[in-house]
């Protein structure tokens, strides 16, 4: 149980076609994060499995069931929305109850269910009181609460930790993938904040417009991005982009000027136009040599990493991670060389060629 | 603002309320004059506030229209909720083609002026024998509210986050479950509101149960009417039914009084 399957889901508002025939194959156990730029459709089709939101075609099946048309009551799903939702007017043990009351089931049934949830989560004192008398972290733990009790097959969580301040998020993250491994439920989570999906999640499916652009392991998202969208969203500061043209013998020409032999590239399977792409971390500099020269207009010091923004004045503006690096300022002239074997080359359509 | 102005705000405070509740105290004074305190020059000020007579031939006479008008009040009350409260959380919930036109139609029922249909309606319960029933004037009150119940009612449930309504769903309540357990819990201050209105709507209707009835099922607001009579208009008799008539409105606003603060769902979602 727990496995979820998207077949061609498709989702208008009218004329307007916010998700775009998504399949997707969700195994049992996994931790799936959604993640994409606002408006993407990320919180659409998390609602379309949730049933709250109703699909224009396709189907969706939860533990090999076909609940396409289910009620959301239906679906053995529970959801954390990222305005918890509790309902203020009874107590956290009732908010936390809630679907148990309404499963019918027997009062100490109950009583030990939300007693085990009310530890895993630690909730024991604070289930006497109104929602509105808890602090932001405790109330999303009560919505948390209220999903687990009822052991369903699929966890939904709709930006749960937006509404929480920097130190909680990273507390509750911690938690949530803790929550994870000891529940072994699947868990689909909806998120823009790509370190909470790159921290999280098995796997990520990066959303844009409506389409799925790669659904894949974090780390394979971040070393072979599939296209430029991609390539361009997962990773902070964002990848490098600089236009390459076809050299020589299977060469990629930059500017006109420096040409380099990637891995895997060669003269059949480049286009006239190409980007290349270089994250900032992956970019070798120097006070005296190599293939670029620039001046740092901004240095960012972070004291780790110091990120240098480097105005090259062939290729543009490149921004550099300098890990523990103190010898660059503003107005320096830097040196930088780009690592073959770290670079991704995307065709014209903006697919990956490497 | 300086002092002098201040005072000059509370002089005209004063004037205004004055010529808001002169009426009222002077109804209420009346209430305990006798027939010829009524009509004395110069009046009489002050009444004697042990001289009861006037209420009790009033309630000697009349207490069982009195009843009705309790029946029939609270019987439309909460037939006009009943209706209106699951109608106003449907056409706010439910997705459906028209649903707009649907509440733009039912508010548009509430332009008729009820007059218009007194003759209508006389000849429907007439045909079905139910003139001078308390049921009809129930019916008839509740018909009459539902349009601006439901339309209140909306505006509340439209408040209401989504998202409770959602997670309600997703624990796995039915519609009316997600209905009756969290929708109207949150919205009691709403519902108050709303039955307080259609309660002094239905306690203080005339016209229309001048039309409907005649005896059996006549109310409180027809009684008083009866009091000025062509040859003359007992004042004191006015006065005592005025006063019983307008107690039981207060007494029922200031006991909604206590729901009808906002804020029930404070602490429901973030803000923000």
């Amino acid at each position: 149980m727990g496995q979820i399957e998207l077949q061609n889901v498709t989702k208008s508002f009218g004329p307007v076609e916010v998700i775009k025939d998504i399949s997707l194959d969700i195994k049992e156990g996994e931790f799936v994060v959604f993640v994409g730029p606002s408006g993407c459709g990320k919180s659409t089709l998390l609602r379309m499995i949730s049933g709250l939101e109703a699909m224009s075609g396709g189907s969706v099946s939860i533990a090999n069931r076909d609940v396409s048309h289910a009620q959301p009551s239906d679906r053995q799903i529970a959801m954390v929305f990222q305005s918890y939702a509790l309902f203020p007017h009874i107590s956290v043990r009732d908010n936390v109850a809630f679907g148990l009351k309404i499963a019918g089931l027997p009062k100490t049934q109950i009583d030990a269910k939300v007693a085990k949830a009310s530890e895993i989560l630690g909730l024991e004192k604070l289930l006497d009181r109104k929602p509105r008398e808890l602090s932001g972290g405790q109330q999303q733990r009560v919505a948390i609460g209220r999903a687990i009790v009822r052991e369903p097959a699929v966890f939904l969580f709709d930006e749960p930790l937006s509404n929480l301040d920097a130190a909680l998020r990273v507390q509750m993250r911690i938690e949530l993938i803790k929550l994870h491994a000891s529940l072994d439920a699947t868990m689909i989570y909806v998120t823009h904040d790509q370190v909470e999906a790159m921290t999280m999640a098995d796997r990520i499916v990066v959303l844009c417009d409506g389409r799925v652009e790669q659904f894949d392991t974090p780390v394979a998202l971040y070393d072979r991005p599939q296209n430029t969208f991609v390539a361009g969203f997962i990773g902070s500061p964002k990848m490098n982009f600089v236009k390459a043209g076809p050299g020589s013998n299977g060469d990629v020409v930059l500017a006109g000027k420096v040409s380099k032999t990637l891995p895997g590239v060669n003269a059949d399977n480049m286009t006239a136009e190409m980007t290349l792409g270089i994250r900032p971390e992956h970019i070798s500099y120097s006070h005296d040599t190599g293939d670029w020269e620039g001046i740092v207009t901004v240095e960012e010091q972070l004291g780790s990493d110091a990120f240098l923004y480097v105005d090259v004045p062939q290729i543009g503006a490149i921004t550099v991670r300098a890990v523990g690096e103190r010898g660059f300022g503003r107005g320096d002239k830097i040196f930088l060389s780009f690592d073959p074997s770290r670079c991704h080359l995307f065709a014209d359509d903006d697919q990956r060629i490497n | 603002m300086p002092k002098s102005n201040l005072i000059g705000a509370y002089v005209a405070a004063m004037l205004v309320m004055l010529v808001f509740t002169l009426p009222i105290l002077w109804m209420f004074m009346g209430a305990f004059k006798t027939p010829v305190d009524i009509y004395s020059i110069p009046p009489v000020w002050w009444p004697d506030f042990s001289y009861l007579e006037n209420f009790k031939l009033l309630l000697s006479e009349n207490w069982q229209f009195l009843l009705n008008s309790v029946i029939i009040t609270l019987g439309a009350t909460v037939l006009c909720m009943v209706f209106a409260l699951p109608c106003a959380f449907g056409l706010v919930n439910f997705q459906f083609r028209g649903n707009n036109f649907v509440a733009d139609w039912i508010l548009s029922t509430r332009m008729m002026p009820p007059i218009a249909a007194a003759v209508p309606l006389f000849m429907v319960f007439n045909g079905l024998g139910m003139l001078d029933s308390h049921f009809a004037l129930i019916l008839v009150y509740a018909g009459f509210n539902l349009p601006f119940a439901v339309w209140v009612a909306m505006s509340f449930f439209r408040n209401l986050p989504k998202e409770m309504i959602e997670a309600a769903r997703i624990e796995g309540c039915t519609w009316f479950q997600t209905f009756w357990k969290v929708a109207l819990p949150l919205t009691k201050s709403g519902i108050a509101t709303v039955s307080t209105f259609v309660f002094i709507f239905a306690w203080n209707e005339l016209l229309l149960a001048l039309f409907l009835t005649s005896n059996e099922a006549k109310t409180f607001p027809v009684v008083i009417s009866t009091f000025s009579t062509i040859t003359r208009t007992y004042w004191e008799l006015v006065s005592a039914a005025t006063v019983i008539q307008v107690l039981p409105p207060i007494i029922f606003t200031l006991i909604m009084q206590r729901h009808i603060v906002s804020g029930l769902t404070m602490g429901a979602v973030k803000n923000g």
